[in-house]
């Protein structure tokens, strides 16, 4: 490869750990390891970036889990996030919406920008962010009640609106809309046809890939612009992960899809444009998913993507 | 074994069932003998009398004998080679020590009381004679080892029996200070139902034959028959208090049109076709009947209110103990606390109520002081149950919910408690069952008079009252003593006979009101058991 030639090549010592610009080589066994270079994550493309995280560290306690890291993501695409266990691209997709808040031990530095507007800093409204940045989790989460109360739950939540008891006595319920909303998730979701006569049953009761697309369609149910997905079909059988698969490939006309997967091929199935991030919590390559795929830049990308470690 | 003969064996198919049957009905002996010595202990088997004809010591004398001839005759039979069988080099130490314990016992006292011969040569004799059944045990082949000493050790009790050396009226005085006594009553169920299990079990083991399987039939046939002696226990409770109960209940019973008290129901007069004066009438001079309905309905509000008090500060505890709390020093210490208060007497409770609420609540017992007595009693709980059930909640329906954009509290409200909820019940149907049998803080800071005469129902609903002056809303009832069933036993029994015959006969009215608390309490749990199937329903169905 022509780039092995420009790599510089460093010993690193076992003292050596927390590097001041995150993007130094880190081992513990002394061996040698290539520098990561800048260009590499740089990334050009085409019309607006949805989400800009420039130089995102986070800490849990002592643990260095992400290092510098800084991406664009652009609208309306699938966004892959590649790399090994421990890598950090859970975190790095928990910051995107701030659910890494919840951990009370991460600390959090750098700025991650939506359409612009900082999302870390003081005076940021949670819910509105969140409703916005929706979350879809490795293993399916649908909460134990019907289905219907599942996608009606957000906008129930939020005002949005009012079944209940006063609203019915007042004749003022929203009945009409929920149906109409709970329809338009499922169909969204693919789900639609499988459940449209069981509505008011249990969503525990539903298949795991079905209580998957479920999650989809009450991630749907706020309206958001972008959606995270933390290894969504790891838990599915081939089947359901097809579904969901063709199902992220619809969604991306019209959401922001970011995608944290385990699964190589589904990431060159899927994406736009890949992201891989290896241990240490570094992105190492970030670029056209066919460019990360066929020709990387970097060596331990390659080596990750053809299978030789990781 | 040679392996012709078992091949043999196991070819001859007549023979193996045949002797699978004899081991299975040598089970099924022991456990018919187990269940005639729960029932003899119990004393729902009579030992001086008889069963099917026979003299039931007799009876249990011959169904040991021939079960402990049967389980010798097993092991011998596979140790020569009759039976096919498939055991193991030894029975192992747990059996040896198994089998040591009883054959101690026999062999000590035999020595030292049976033939007279003191203290120090009992402890050798029992030492050596266990000793002797430890190696017979561990030493030889399994099928011997496990059947030998068992085998005899039931075939000899079973002969103790039969010939009368024990009989019904046998009757060992301990020495001390001529307190105690060993009877047969006791001694009799006591030594049948330790042979059945023992009988049980190496038939088990035969049944299986010997090795991996029979130490499986062995084991099972243990656990099954322990399980089983729980219920019978349990079942055993019950039965007894309610054959001694229900004739105290059903004294006056009349059934028909009008012959009931009259009641109101939502503001009309209604009289009820059913009298059954144990639990409608009070104590008082000119009854015909005497009945304990003022303690029924004190135990009933005591319950409500503590129920009241305690679930929703023990709910809301539990709530800032899990969700808002960080988990550290402060939520240990607070779990520190609550265990102790809920292993505290609850005579310390009844103190506490005694010192602190009576003087409080007009310097008297009270209802009021009663309930909040037993609140807190219910309190720690309440805590305990409730944030276990919360933590058990998965953080996937936080995360979900909270990736939604819904705050904190919300989630809580419609995602944390309704799941949790299940587990909250289920420990305050535990603290009910506690709280609603308990006698000490209640005879410090409620009950009044032994005996309550109907009028002194407590009437909380019809008592409450407004006033023009603050707290506007006053209720009598709550600040006067009334009675309760547990109390109202512990009067009964500590009244003395001249009291006692205020009642007619005192010991059936003692039986029926341990009945009708037991009733209560039952009553609540299954209040408490739908509650919880209805809230478990609602999460997994519909």
């Amino acid at each position: 490869m022509s780039e092995n030639t420009t790599q510089q090549t460093q010993t690193a010592s076992t003292d050596d750990r927390s590097p001041t610009d995150g993007r130094s080589p880190t081992t513990t066994t002394g061996e040698t390891v290539e520098q990561t270079r800048d260009e590499w994550t740089d990334y050009e493309f085409r019309g607006d970036a949805k989400l800009a995280v420039e130089d995102l560290d986070v800490h849990y306690g002592d643990d260095h889990a992400l290092k510098g890291v800084s991406m664009e993501i652009p609208e309306e695409s699938v966004t892959a996030l590649i790399g090994p266990s421990g890598c950090g691209k859970s975190t790095y997709l928990r910051c995107l919406n701030r659910m890494n808040d919840r951990v009370s031990s991460a600390r959090i530095d750098g700025s991650v920008k939506l359409d612009g507007q900082e999302i870390y800093r003081d005076g940021v409204n949670l819910v509105e962010l969140r409703k916005r940045v929706g979350m879809v989790f490795q293993s399916p989460n649908p909460f134990p009640k019907t289905i219907r109360e599942n996608i009606a739950y957000g906008p129930k939540k939020h005002g949005d609106l009012d079944t209940g008891l006063l609203a019915r006595l007042l004749n003022r319920s929203d009945a009409d809309e929920r149906d109409a909303l709970v329809e338009r998730c499922l169909r969204d979701a693919a789900l639609w046809d499988e459940v449209n006569d069981r509505l008011d049953d249990n969503a525990l009761g539903l298949s795991g890939g079905q209580q998957q697309r479920l999650c989809i369609a009450r991630c749907l149910s706020v309206d958001p612009e972008v959606i995270l997905m933390d290894e969504p079909a790891s838990a599915l059988d081939p089947i359901a992960t097809a579904k969901i698969e063709d199902l992220i490939d619809d969604l991306a006309e019209e959401y922001t899809v970011v995608i944290v997967t385990h699964n190589m091929q589904q990431a060159a199935r899927i994406s736009d444009q890949t992201a891989v991030f290896l241990t240490g919590g570094e992105l190492v390559e970030y670029g056209d998913t066919d460019q990360v795929f066929e020709d990387p830049h970097s060596e331990r990308v390659e080596d990750y993507i053809t299978g030789k470690f990781g | 074994m040679a392996d012709a003969s078992q091949t043999d064996a196991r070819l001859v198919e007549s023979e193996t069932t045949e002797t699978d049957a004899v081991a299975g009905v040598a089970v099924g002996l022991s456990a018919v003998l187990f269940a005639l010595a729960v029932a003899a202990l119990f004393e729902r088997v009579s030992l001086t009398g008889s069963l099917f004809g026979i003299r039931t010591v007799t009876l249990l004398g011959g169904l040991l004998t021939a079960l402990g001839v049967a389980v010798v005759a097993f092991g011998a039979g596979s140790r020569l080679g009759y039976v096919e069988t498939d055991p193991d080099p030894s029975a192992g130490l747990v059996a040896g020590f198994g089998a040591a314990v009883p054959w101690v016992v026999v062999g000590g006292s035999a020595a030292s009381q049976t033939l007279g011969l003191g203290t120090t040569v009992g402890v050798l004799a029992g030492t050596a004679v266990g000793g002797g059944a430890f190696a017979l045990t561990v030493l030889p082949r399994e099928d011997v080892g496990s059947t030998l000493p068992l085998g005899s050790l039931l075939a000899l009790t079973g002969l103790v029996f039969l010939t009368g050396v024990i009989g019904p009226t046998w009757v060992w005085e301990l020495d001390w200070a001529q307190q105690a006594a060993l009877t047969a009553e006791f001694l009799i169920p006591a030594a049948t139902l330790f042979s059945a299990l023992y009988g049980g079990w190496a038939s088990a083991k035969a049944y299986g034959g010997f090795g991996a399987r029979g130490r499986h039939m062995g084991a099972y046939v243990l656990v099954y028959l322990n399980a089983l002696s729980i219920v019978a226990f349990l079942f055993v409770l019950v039965a007894f208090v309610v054959v001694q109960g229900v004739p105290g209940l059903l004294n006056g019973v009349e059934i028909g049109l009008g012959t009931g008290p009259q009641t109101t129901v939502l503001g009309v007069s209604v009289t009820l076709p059913v009298s059954v004066p144990f639990v409608m009438n009070g104590v008082a001079l000119f009854n015909d009947f005497q009945g304990v309905l003022p303690a029924i309905v004190g135990t009933v509000w005591l319950v409500l209110g503590a129920v009241v008090l305690a679930v929703p500060l023990g709910v809301g505890a539990a709530l800032f103990l899990t969700e808002y709390a960080d988990r550290g020093r402060f939520t240990q210490v607070v779990e520190i606390a609550t265990n102790g208060l809920w292993s505290t007497p609850s005579i310390v409770f009844g103190l506490f109520g005694f010192a602190f609420l009576i003087p409080r609540f007009g310097n008297g017992k009270s209802l009021l002081s009663g309930m909040i007595t037993l609140g807190f009693m219910l309190l720690p709980l309440v805590v305990i149950t409730s944030r276990e059930a919360m933590l058990s909640v998965p953080d996937e329906y936080r995360d979900a919910s909270a990736a939604l954009g819904v705050s904190k509290w919300q989630t809580i409200r419609s995602v944390v408690l309704p799941a949790a909820l299940p587990g909250v019940v289920t420990g305050v149907i535990l603290g009910v069952g506690r709280i609603a049998g308990e006698t000490a803080p209640i005879l410090l800071t409620m009950a009044g008079g032994t005996f309550v005469p109907g009028s002194q129902t407590v009437d909380v609903l019809g008592s409450f009252q407004f006033t023009s002056a603050p707290p506007f809303v006053a209720n009598p009832a709550l600040l006067e003593a009334t009675s309760a069933l547990p109390y109202q036993l512990y009067a009964l029994i500590s009244a003395g006979v001249g009291a006692s015959s205020n009642v007619g006969n005192a010991d059936e009215f003692r039986w029926a009101t341990a009945l009708v608390l037991l009733v209560v309490v039952l009553s609540f749990y299954a209040i408490g058991i739908a509650t919880r199937y209805y809230f478990r329903r609602r999460l997994t169905h519909t």
